[in-house]
């Protein structure tokens, strides 16, 4: 595929002016009209009974429009199951869960008048820990599960806080546990973290007199929220209009919909009014979906030459207070649930667990890094049993073209190995090098893998648009929100038109005028929406030909095209340019051809199944992407400290669209893999989120930020837009298993949670002695 | 969050300032308010008029004269942390204050506001009562003068009166003959406030050590001191272990009780180490 | 009380005269009053770096700032730093480097940056931490904003 011409190369990105100019128009920066200023009133208490609000003095406030409780507005809203009323309904399940709104002429009347809201509560006993909610005689905290709607692929158990039971059941357990020599049991632990962007949720709704709304919102997926939106509060599709903005970072918090439902019924109290709401840091860290705890038990059996015959996997998720996006990263770590390994014999048993936590639900990664912490940690422990090789561990057993997953499905375009070698030889594995001043280092590796968890019908669409002069728009569904989408898939379809990059404009969506997306989240949109936009670019080239063959007189198939004209392959004399096949679109004479051209292309998935309800089998994944993480570490014995000397990345992207591109994203999971690995922990007490802005909860900054050495791996996916496959979420799935694995490589102490802060190195050192 | 109403004044003279303080009710001292817009954000301050500090010529002060290093109530931690006669002859201080924050904050944060916020983790604290710092304060009975040690009397507590503010902070002189040090542990080891701050001073015939965010106030480590500097204990890691005499650390988001017992000695010792070559 | 003062102050070079509400921040007064949106929130207790703008040549977090201080004071912000069109170098370094993903932090990075590099015009990775430890950036951009920074300083 050397003849590339866009795809593969550097260009800069579409977003690059606005965004170093503070040009860049996120929902916050647009003027809006007249605006009402919205405001939450939340619960104190994790789990409790609303006996009464009254709202008399909010509503009698100066400025204050509209106050409106769970009462007035029962909807239910969900993707996956239908859990969530937009304010609480009689109940509350965690604290700061809104039990009202305001809205008023100022944000300070809005607040102000907030705090004049009174609740009283009557607390429940809570579930705080997903391990005790699983048990018969916990508080049962959705006492109508077994009513609540629900996608069809989940299985709540109604009667208890279990939200989904995912299983796996490949091969045969007992026989893989008979035929192995060894076998380690262990647990592991990963606590909440937050996603924390740096822009936080952010909506605003408008009611136009004659019934449609409009929405402005951060969320990762318009068309996700204008169906929720539709469902939920009965109004047709044509009737909503979702715009987004650029988004100001997402990870999975801003996929689905939350807040903008909040705003409607006022929207419609007051049409022509612009209705907003703005979370502050703390909202959004309490408010907003947090990564699932999830506590783990891990059972592998391997031989004494390091097969892994058998593979057990419980994993109990905190999956917080509404389960609606959470039950399927339990499915998808469920299906997932051997990583990187190629296991004959596999028994999963994945449960999504209600608690008066926060609201669990999906971050960069989607399970994956919980999931696969504990299979790189153990996969550790196995090759020091047997005093092997970690690296020889993970090549053994790892997947390899034809291997199969958990779930049975045969991955193809795999090259895992290289993966491994790349980030191995960069920090110099099999080397052990000697610390200064007491100090102690160690080395790490991890491998990693991911596939989109997507309905196997999540489909994307494209329409490319052919101007007078040759120049093109292309409209797609996705959200930019810093990945680079933009960029790429208008790399795509200047590949694909012949048409240089800078000819053609791409916006971020807005639902009334692009087409169809499903989510931009799981890493897809390269692989989904670039097909889509593939297709579209192939379908205008075919008009382009069709209408330049009536123009010229030439059978299509002796024409050829370079990208400003098309021409005769045995006159090169007989051409016609880009400009007069889209503009004039007739004969000399003066008759019609066709025309104006719009392309356009859809994608759906075609390689996906349902997975069976006992043995979870099936075909869940669009495509799998691997990759590796290696890194060496530095510890201070006495403080705990663990400094990173070395860290490298390597993922497989198929084919890079934009090396540039792909490299910072490489880049940017990786970061964010190491301060979850280091720093991040969401601390709870009693449901009360403990650590909720940015003094408490620190997140990695340029100082704990070493130099990242990057490999991209080009293994071509198959059906992939030339080759590509998506890697967004992957780099950040190895980070905390690779640092674990060195820091236990220097101290020789085992790790089976993180983050790995100082006091807990301390600790762990402590108690070894 | 909270949405607050209050009066703001730009003060020109001292004594006008010390007026408003001293006749007003809620009335706050503001300098660069990298404490108070926090506080006032979450609750922690309710204002009823800022008193905008910072161009007060008295408060504005920064030289080297023979009673010491006299150093403005509105001077910044940056210009602090690179001041010549500051790092040379007390590089304590330079440390401790370049330890607050990041850059940006220090450009607003002022060494009086890190004092009169009296966190117990305050950075430059330490580094202070090892230098035996006095605080020169203006009030409406006139001027005095405290020991910084007598100036922190509880977690946000400090021995200002009604109307009394702060107009300087001095290092006296003689400066310390010997090295010393500062040292901050926190979780990220970057912008993060103190899990534990230790300053170690060598004065050249003996050694005053202070210990922050382990304690109500920040605290000397008198036991240490006094094993070294009277009991002639040679060991830096025997006088170390002594530390846990002088503090009372408690469990709180950035660690625990028994980290932080752990911490202060591992630091008392390597300042030691540091400081006094023992 | 005083609900408004009268304040007069250069903002990107151009004189102003305005009423500032007391207790509202300078940020809220840079996107609300001056419509200057480039500059961000995102935490609004000096944590994050998002709303970094110059004030008199140095830079503070708008968040932690009042309106009223404006009075008397020049202040730059991001619309600020390309002139007639033309970016500023550091500004296009940010580009060739893509030293950012979403770009909300950028606006205050690059402020922040811009400030280094008129302190120390020769900055290295180390001091380049130091002075930039107060900007966050999620998405991970720090090696890519190392580089801007050094690049831009060579250039
Ligand atoms: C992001 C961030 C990071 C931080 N990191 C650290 C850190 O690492 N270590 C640390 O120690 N601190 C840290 N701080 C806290 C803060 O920056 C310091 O305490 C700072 O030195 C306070 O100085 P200021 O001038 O901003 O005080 P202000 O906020 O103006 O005032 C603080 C208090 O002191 C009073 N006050 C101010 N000046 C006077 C005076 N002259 N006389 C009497 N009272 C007065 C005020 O009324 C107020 O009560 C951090 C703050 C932020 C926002
Ligand atoms: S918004 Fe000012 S520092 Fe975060
Ligand atoms: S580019 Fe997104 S936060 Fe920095």
């Amino acid at each position: 595929m050397s003849d590339l011409k866009t795809v593969g190369t550097t260009v800069p990105r579409k977003d690059a002016m606005e965004k170093v100019t503070g040009a860049a128009e996120f929902i916050e920066d647009r003027y809006m009209g007249p605006m009402l200023y919205a405001k939450m009133k939340k619960s104190t208490v994790a789990h409790g009974k609303i006996v009464r609000i009254d709202t008399d003095k909010a509503e009698k406030h100066p400025g204050v429009k509209a106050v409106l409780t769970g009462k007035d507005y029962p909807n239910m809203i969900g993707l996956y199951l239908i859990d969530r009323t937009f304010l609480a309904v009689d109940k509350v399940r965690f604290w700061g869960e809104p039990v009202a709104v305001v809205a008023a002429t100022s944000e300070k009347a809005a607040a102000e008048a907030v705090e004049l809201i009174e609740v009283e509560y009557e607390e429940l006993p809570g579930v705080f820990d997903p391990r005790e909610g699983i048990k018969p005689d916990a508080p049962i905290i959705h006492e109508n599960l077994g009513n609540y709607e629900i996608v069809p692929i989940f299985y709540p158990k109604p009667g208890t806080n279990i939200a989904n039971h995912f299983k796996i059941r490949k091969g045969d357990i007992e026989e893989g546990f008979d035929q192995a020599d060894h076998v380690l049991e262990k647990e592991y632990y990963v606590p909440q973290m937050q996603h924390v962007p740096i822009e936080t949720h952010k909506a605003a709704v408008q009611w136009s007199p004659d019934g449609k709304l409009t929405v402005w919102s951060t969320a990762q997926s318009p068309n996700v929220v204008r169906q929720l939106l539709a469902k939920s509060l009965d109004i047709p599709m044509h009737k909503i209009r979702v715009i987004s903005s650029y988004i100001g970072g997402g990870f999975g918090c801003k996929a689905g919909a939350s807040i903008e439902g909040l705003l409607v019924p006022i929207a419609q109290k007051y049409p022509g009014h612009i209705i907003r709401i703005v979370f502050d840091r703390e909202e959004d860290m309490q408010g907003t979906f947090t990564r699932q705890a999830l506590f783990s038990k891990l059972r592998t059996g391997f031989t004494k030459d390091g097969r892994i015959t058998a593979l057990q996997y419980e994993m109990i998720w905190d999956g917080g207070a509404y389960t609606e996006y959470g039950v399927n990263i339990v499915r998808a770590a469920g299906y997932s649930s051997t990583g990187a390994y190629d296991i004959p014999n596999v028994k999963t048993d994945s449960y999504c667990v209600y608690t008066n936590n926060s609201i669990g639900g999906p971050v960069r990664g989607f399970g994956m890094c919980e999931m696969q912490w504990g299979i790189e940690r153990q996969i550790e422990e196995v090759a020091k049993h047997l005093n092997m090789d970690p690296l020889e561990v993970r090549l053994k057993n790892g997947m390899k073209r034809g291997s199969t997953t958990a779930s049975g499905q045969v991955v193809h375009d795999v090259d895992y190995e290289k993966c491994l070698k790349l980030v191995a030889d960069k920090i110099g594995w099999g080397k052990q090098e000697s610390g200064k001043d007491g100090k102690l280092r160690g080395k790490g590796i991890a491998g990693l893998v991911k596939c989109p968890a997507q309905p196997s019908n999540a489909a994307s669409s494209a329409i490319i648009r052919i101007n007078e002069d040759g120049t093109a728009h292309v409209m797609v569904g996705a959200t930019e929100m810093g990945q680079g989408m933009l960029t790429a898939i208008s790399q795509i379809a200047s590949e694909a038109l012949h048409i240089p990059v800078d000819k053609i404009d791409i916006k971020v969506p807005d639902t009334d005028f692009t087409p169809y997306e499903w989510q931009s989240v799981g890493s897809r949109i390269t692989y989904t929406c670039g097909t889509s936009v593939k297709r579209a670019a192939e379908d205008a080239l075919g008009q382009i030909y069709c209408i330049a063959a009536n123009l010229l007189e030439v059978p299509q198939e002796d024409l050829s095209y370079d990208g400003k004209k098309v021409y005769s392959n045995k006159d090169p004399n007989i051409k016609a340019t880009i400009r007069e096949i889209a503009d004039s679109c007739k004969k000399c004479t003066g008759e019609g051809i066709a025309g104006p051209i719009i392309g356009r292309g859809s994608f759906v998935p075609t390689n996906m199944t349902n997975l069976d309800p006992e043995t979870g089998q099936g075909n869940p994944g669009l495509f799998y992407c691997f990759g590796a993480t290696g890194v060496e570490v530095e510890i201070d014995p006495e403080t705990g400290v663990v400094e990173i000397l070395q860290l490298a990345s390597s993922i497989d992207a198929g084919k890079a669209i934009n090396p540039q591109l792909a490299t910072v994203q490489l880049h940017g999971g990786t970061i964010m893999g190491l301060s979850t690995a280091l720093y991040e922990e969401v601390r709870f007490d009693k449901g009360i989120m403990l650590n909720r802005n940015f003094t408490d909860y620190k997140i990695a900054t340029f100082d704990n930020v070493p130099h990242i050495d990057s490999f991209i791996v080009e293994t071509p996916e198959t059906n992939g837009p030339y080759g590509a496959r998506g890697i967004g979420e992957q780099p950040m799935i190895g980070v905390a298993p690779a640092i674990a694995n060195a820091v236990s490589d220097a101290l020789g102490v085992e790790f089976n949670s993180f983050p790995l802060t100082p006091e807990k190195v301390w600790r762990a050192l402590k108690d070894k002695k | 969050m909270k949405m607050l109403s209050y009066d703001y004044v730009k003060c020109t003279g001292l004594s006008e300032a010390v007026d408003i303080l001293a006749k007003e009710e809620q009335a706050y001292p503001y300098a660069g308010g990298t404490d108070l817009m926090v506080g006032m954000r979450g609750g922690k301050f309710a204002p009823k008029k800022l008193v905008d500090v910072k161009d007060l010529p008295e408060l504005n002060v920064f030289e080297e004269n023979d009673q010491g290093i006299i150093i403005g109530a509105a001077i910044t931690l940056n210009q602090i942390a690179c001041d010549d006669s500051i790092v040379k002859n007390i590089p304590i201080l330079a440390e401790g204050s370049h330890s607050v924050g990041g850059y940006t904050i220090r450009n607003r944060a002022t060494l009086a506001g890190n004092i009169c916020n009296a966190s117990p983790a305050a950075d430059t604290a330490a580094p202070l009562y090892t230098l035996e710092a006095l605080i020169n304060i203006a009030g409406p009975d006139g001027n005095r003068s405290l020991p910084v040690e007598e100036f922190f009397t509880g977690p946000g507590q400090t021995a200002l009166k009604k109307g009394e503010l702060v107009q300087s902070i001095v290092i006296p002189r003689p400066f310390p003959a010997g090295k010393g040090v500062y040292s901050k542990a926190s979780r990220t080891g970057s912008v993060d406030l103190a899990t534990v701050g230790v300053a170690v001073q060598n004065w050249g015939e003996h050694v005053k050590i202070a210990v922050g965010a382990v304690a109500a106030t920040p605290v000397r480590a008198l036991s240490v001191e006094k094993a070294i500097n009277e009991k002639g204990e040679k060991s830096s890691a025997e006088a170390a272990k002594l530390v846990h005499n002088d503090i009372a650390p408690i469990t709180d988001i950035r660690g625990s009780r028994e980290y932080r017992y752990h911490m202060v000695e591992v630091l008392v010792r390597r300042g030691l180490e540091q400081t006094m070559g023992v | 009380m005083s609900d408004k003062i009268k304040i007069k102050f250069t903002v990107n070079g151009d004189s102003e005269e305005r009423e500032a509400v007391v207790g509202e921040t300078l940020l809220k007064f840079i996107r609300d009053e001056l419509n200057l949106t480039g500059t961000k929130s995102g935490c609004e207790i000096g944590e994050c770096g998002a709303c970094t703008v110059l004030l008199d040549g140095k830079p503070v977090n708008s968040c932690l700032v009042l309106a009223v201080e404006l009075d008397g004071k020049e202040l730059l912000t991001i619309e600020g730093l390309s002139k007639n069109g033309e970016l500023d170098r550091l500004q296009q370094a940010f580009i060739d480097h893509a030293a950012f993903q979403c770009g909300y932090c950028t606006p205050g990075m690059i402020m922040a940056a811009r400030s280094l590099l008129e302190r120390n015009p020769n900055p290295n990775d180390s001091e380049i931490n130091k002075a930039l430890s107060g900007n966050l950036c999620r998405c991970g951009a720090y090696q890519e904003i190392r580089d801007a920074v050094k690049d831009s300083a060579s250039k």
